[in-house]
């Protein structure tokens, strides 16, 4: 909603407009900018990041699931041979054969060129060993192993491959088992640990990340990278695969978990989603760096534009209303002046029948017989008090038509500094009654211009006259003409008291007047307002600053 | 017809029946009408002093009427007088031939000047 109040009608029109409208149109704009400028932006930013970690976490689970399944077959194969190695063994020789220290050597060393395997054992039906190539022959050689779960496994299904354990020999460690086809002896190798686990050590899983094998149980057969040295029991879960190969999302980790040995162990590759998108994670901080730099470039660009565009749309509507209420203005001001000069017209008629009754009647006195007369004084008084108040209504009339006479044609070029001096004459007299001054401060480069001179000295007359009635005795008025910008202006200053905000606003409206009943008609500024419009200029009335009234009349320089 | 005599043409009945009376008082032989058309047949017809003219007749523009009486009779000597003309048409008058231009109410000492002014300044 927009109010707007006219301070002084005319062309002094003031405006002041309602700020909060405006103020809140400035803050809606600013909202729309930037919700439109920055929400893009984003979902952009969040669009790319979606897609940026999700298409990662594809690739990765890809990455993960092969790795797993060349890792299982590499072990998988590793450990089938290990153990074929040791059947084939078991087939081709016997007992006595292998029971001769130098023949178990012999084995041991094919078998171990690589060193896969750190010792071979021959182990008896009883349990007890009949021969051992290794490091620990002093440690073992006395050891049964009747009562070991191992041997028992063994001695039942010809083929065995044990967890890691630590056993006799106090260090971890697993063992690859077979029986010979009548199962009567056992030959057994221990696999080199630090051989098996380096088929792990080499699978990439990226910073953070893991590879290691679990038992049925849970516990860890190969070290973890990360020092682990049990499954955490969040992720216990991850035993329950059914071997099969399966990819898990858990606590920021991706898992890769498979069957290996015939299921009997879990292969687990983990990789760290948080350390391996760190990289990422740093982009992603720099990038919502950066969008916020820009959301704030967009609001402060933003603000400055949607301000300054309010502020002209504010004086554009400032100045339209001030236009539209000048014209508003002007249009009212034709109008009670066409109305004033048609009833004008209209009085005039019944003006001069009233007179001419009243004066025929007064000749036809004089053929009255004065004898026959009682009140022929009487009489007589009635018909000059009719005629004076025929005239007394005559003046305002035929002032009143004023509001409606051309111009045309009437126009010479006219000098306005020569017109103001004599305005001036016409006034000394009164203004020396009433011990007034009069002051001219008039521009001597003031050009000359096509106008009514006897209009615009009409004008002139009328606004000293009322500065004369406001300063009343005392007092003094200055006149002042200046040009500028294709205009010329005279300003009348006056050391009345000024006029109220009430009285200005009207003080152009035809019948409006301050001054006592009978003094005044209220009709001489407002055909004075119709004679400058009508010239092409406008008038204005304000208070001066240092107190009095102030009439200003513009007229153009170039004939309208 | 008589050496000073007038035509009064206005459509005020009251107006013109009263002025005529005073003016016939005062030795004006004076006679009236109240539409231009009559008007302009009676300026035709008679050889008048002077012809008091309204403005505005409710058959015809009154500067219309001038310019037929002008036409007909270029001396007649015109006065215009109205309650409704404005300035600018009192100016065309008296560029169209009118020898003065009166705003009603006019005071008949001012008329009886003005026609006296009219009546020396001669054809």
């Amino acid at each position: 909603m927009k109010m707007y109040t006219a301070t002084i009608p005319g062309s002094a029109l003031k405006v002041r407009s309602r700020e909060s409208y405006y103020a809140r149109q400035k803050r809606l704009f600013v909202v729309v900018v930037i919700l439109v400028a920055i929400i893009p932006l984003l979902c952009i930013s969040w669009t790319a990041s979606h897609f940026y970690q999700k298409s990662w976490l594809d690739k990765t689970t890809v990455e993960l699931t092969s790795l797993a399944n060349s890792r299982r077959e590499i072990i998988d194969l590793f450990l089938d041979s290990q153990e074929n190695i040791l059947a084939g063994y078991a087939e081709l020789y016997d007992l006595d054969w292998l029971s001769s220290p130098g023949n178990l050597e012999k084995l041991f060393k094919a078998m171990n060129h690589q060193g896969v395997i750190v010792d071979l054992g021959l182990i008896a039906q009883d349990g007890s060993h009949r021969n051992y190539v290794g490091p620990f022959a002093e440690d073992l050689k006395d050891k049964n192993y009747a009562e070991a779960r191992w041997f028992a496994e063994v001695m039942q299904s010809g083929r065995y491959i044990s967890d890691v354990f630590t056993g006799y020999r106090g260090v971890p460690h697993f063992i690859v088992a077979v029986t010979d086809p009548t199962r009567s002896w056992v030959l057994r190798a221990t696999i080199n640990s630090e051989l098996f686990n380096a088929l792990l050590a080499s699978a990439e899983v990226g910073p953070g990340g893991d590879a290691f094998i679990l038992n049925q149980q849970g516990e860890l057969q190969t070290p973890s990278r990360l020092g682990l040295t049990a499954l955490p029991a969040g992720e216990k879960g991850l035993l329950a695969t059914g071997g099969d190969l399966t990819i898990h999302h858990s606590q920021g980790a991706l898992y890769a978990t498979t069957g290996i040995k015939n299921n009997a162990w879990t292969l687990v590759l983990k990789t760290d989603i948080k350390t391996s998108l760190a990289d990422f994670y740093r982009a992603r901080q720099r990038d919502h760096l950066i969008i916020a730099c820009a959301a704030l470039l967009i609001l402060g660009v933003a603000t400055f534009l949607v301000r300054s565009m309010m502020n002209k749309v504010e004086d554009a509507d400032q100045q339209r209303m001030q236009l539209y209420d000048r014209i508003r203005y002007s249009e009212k001001m034709a109008l009670i002046g066409r109305m004033a000069a048609n009833v004008a017209h209209e009085i005039n008629n019944p003006l001069q029948i009233i007179g001419d009754q009243a004066g025929w009647l007064n000749e036809l006195l004089d053929e009255e017989d004065p004898a026959s007369l009682k009140n022929t004084e009487e009489y007589r008084t009635a018909f000059a008090k009719i005629k004076a108040q025929v005239k007394r209504a005559s003046i305002i009339t035929h002032r009143l038509l004023g509001f409606s006479r051309s111009t045309d044609g009437l126009k010479s070029l006219t000098n306005i500094n020569t017109l103001v001096e004599e305005t001036v004459s016409f006034l000394e007299k009164e203004a020396t009654n009433h011990r007034i001054a009069i002051r001219r401060n008039l521009d001597p480069a003031l050009p000359e211009i096509t106008t009514d001179s006897t209009q615009l000295q009409q004008v002139f007359l009328n606004i000293v006259n009322n500065a004369f009635d406001a300063i009343g005795n005392d007092g003094a008025v200055t006149i002042s003409t200046s040009q500028g910008n294709g205009q010329l202006a005279v300003e009348f200053a006056d050391s009345g008291p000024g006029l109220p905000e009430e009285v200005l606003i009207k003080v152009f409206e035809p019948f409006f007047t301050t001054k006592k009943a009978g003094s005044g008609t209220g009709i001489g500024l407002a055909i004075s307002y119709s004679i400058v419009e009508r010239l092409g200029g406008s008038i204005e009335a304000r208070n001066g600053r240092q107190g009095g009234c102030v009439f200003r009349v513009t007229l153009p320089v170039t004939p309208q | 017809m008589d050496e000073s005599s007038i035509l009064v043409i206005d459509d005020e009945e009251e107006f013109v029946a009263t002025l005529v009376q005073r003016l016939r008082k005062r030795g004006w032989d004076s006679e009236g009408v109240l539409n231009g058309r009559a008007g302009i047949a009676r300026a035709a017809a008679g050889d008048f002093t002077v012809i008091l003219l309204d403005m505005r007749l409710p058959d015809m523009d009154g500067g219309q009427v001038l310019q037929e009486i002008k036409k007909i009779k270029p001396a007649s000597r015109v006065i215009i007088l109205t309650g409704h003309a404005s300035a600018s048409e009192g100016e065309e008058g008296i560029k169209n031939g009118a020898c003065d231009y009166l705003l009603k109410p006019v005071e008949f000492e001012t008329l009886l000047e003005k026609l006296e002014a009219a009546r020396n300044r001669g054809p």
